[in-house]
């Protein structure tokens, strides 16, 4: 289970990033140690229209792409508008803080801490993955959509 | 004396703007050039050079019932001709864009004949005769009531009103109907209900922020002109509010 005590924070940037910002973002958090876990949240955008007079068409968008962090590919299907992160402990915040300080430079962000992340399985997430589904993994991907997780490995 | 309408209160650039779009005396200046094929590849009802579709034969070939109210209302264009109805809708942005849905409807009402509005929080439709709707898309577009980046012409999916805008200064649309080109011109891709078009149909550069902060008709603290600035307005809309409130003791004015 993970533990409720663990920071988390998210950062909220005015304006909603591009997949080439979002990947130098990205990177740029993967590269600090003390990240247990990461979301990336915003609006949607589906590979095909989802209702309307052309539902069921192709939806062509620039923004849905695959974009690499670390090691790992991820295909985004959103906009990001903001970044969810849990951390070890406050210092990390700090350290993030000071990386997106120098990052966001054309337009200002906000970096806020609360409760953004699931940090206990709800009813959905138990009748989707059972009683003895990964708590780590909880709450980082829709359960509906059947994307699972992606895991970063940045070399140390 | 005769009645002059007021079209609003409000002391403030946005309550100007406003009653400048609703005054059918004031003319809108025109921002962009779009040609008419434009304006019907990004509607979409039709295929450009064709006929108009009618729903019923023209006035002039059918016989009309004798009424004191026919005789009276001159009918447009679209109605003479029997066309069908069809819409144009469009999405505004918060951030200062620079005409709103109620807007929308107070100025088509006031400017426009043989429509029917439809206000939504974030979009607002119109529907009328296809001949008439073509020429109001037309001032719709090519005036200041249009910007390429936060006014979208949306049919459907026309979420992103409310939302931030992206990097690039463009208001969110899942289905990216317009796109933001190398070039700095805003093309549409897409007709307005999401089918690709064939061409390219290029609307213009979108406004810069000084330009949209004196155009816009809505009211934003943090990027326009805040609404508790407009006292006028804020005590306008109070005395309605009152006034509205009372009303089921009726209420005596002082």
């Amino acid at each position: 289970m993970t533990n409720a005590a663990f920071p988390q924070v998210r950062i909220v940037p005015i304006r909603m990033l591009k997949p080439r910002t979002a990947e130098r973002l990205l990177n740029m958090l993967a590269g600090i140690t003390g990240i247990r876990r990461m979301m990336i949240h915003g609006p949607g955008l589906p590979k095909i229209v989802p209702y309307g007079p052309a539902r069921g068409s192709p939806n062509p968008h620039s923004d849905r792409r695959a974009i690499h962090v670390g090691d790992a590919e991820i295909a985004l299907s959103l906009q990001v508008g903001e970044v969810i992160l849990e951390v070890e402990d406050a210092s990390v915040i700090e350290e993030i803080r000071s990386l997106c300080d120098g990052f966001f430079v054309k337009f200002p962000y906000r970096l806020q801490e609360g409760r953004f992340m699931k940090t206990a399985p709800t009813l959905v997430d138990y009748a989707k993955y059972g009683p003895d589904a990964d708590t780590t993994l909880i709450g980082l991907a829709d359960p509906r959509n059947g994307e699972s997780p992606v895991i970063i490995r940045t070399e140390q | 004396m005769a009645y002059k309408p007021q079209y609003g209160p409000g002391t403030s650039i946005v309550a100007e703007n406003r009653r400048k779009q609703m005054n059918p005396g004031q003319k809108l200046e025109k921002v962009r050039s779009v040609t008419d094929e434009d304006i019907v590849l990004i509607l979409g009802h039709r295929a450009p050079g064709s006929a108009y579709p009618s729903a019923h034969p023209s006035l002039a070939e059918q016989q009309e019932p004798d009424c004191p109210m026919r005789k009276l209302v001159k009918p447009t264009e679209g109605a003479q001709a029997g066309d069908r109805v069809r819409y144009i809708q469009f999405a505004d942005s918060m951030f200062n864009a620079p005409s709103q849905p109620y807007q929308r409807t107070y100025t088509e009402m006031y400017r426009f004949r043989g429509i029917d509005p439809g206000t939504l929080s974030g979009r607002q439709i119109v529907e009328c005769r296809e001949r008439d709707l073509e020429k109001y898309a037309k001032d719709l577009i090519e005036t200041e009531m249009f910007d390429p980046a936060l006014v979208g012409i949306r049919g459907a999916t026309v979420h992103g009103h409310s939302l931030r805008l992206a990097e690039d200064g463009m208001m969110f649309d899942m289905l990216q109907r317009n796109v933001l080109g190398e070039d700095g011109i805003v093309k549409y891709v897409k007709n307005q209900i999401g089918e690709p078009l064939d061409r390219a149909v290029a609307v213009g550069k979108p406004m810069d922020q000084k330009w949209l902060k004196a155009h816009t008709t809505i009211y934003h603290s943090l990027v326009g002109t805040a609404y508790r600035d407009d006292t006028e307005y804020v005590e306008y809309v109070q005395r309605i509010h009152s006034l509205r409130t009372k009303y089921g003791f009726m209420p005596k004015e002082e």
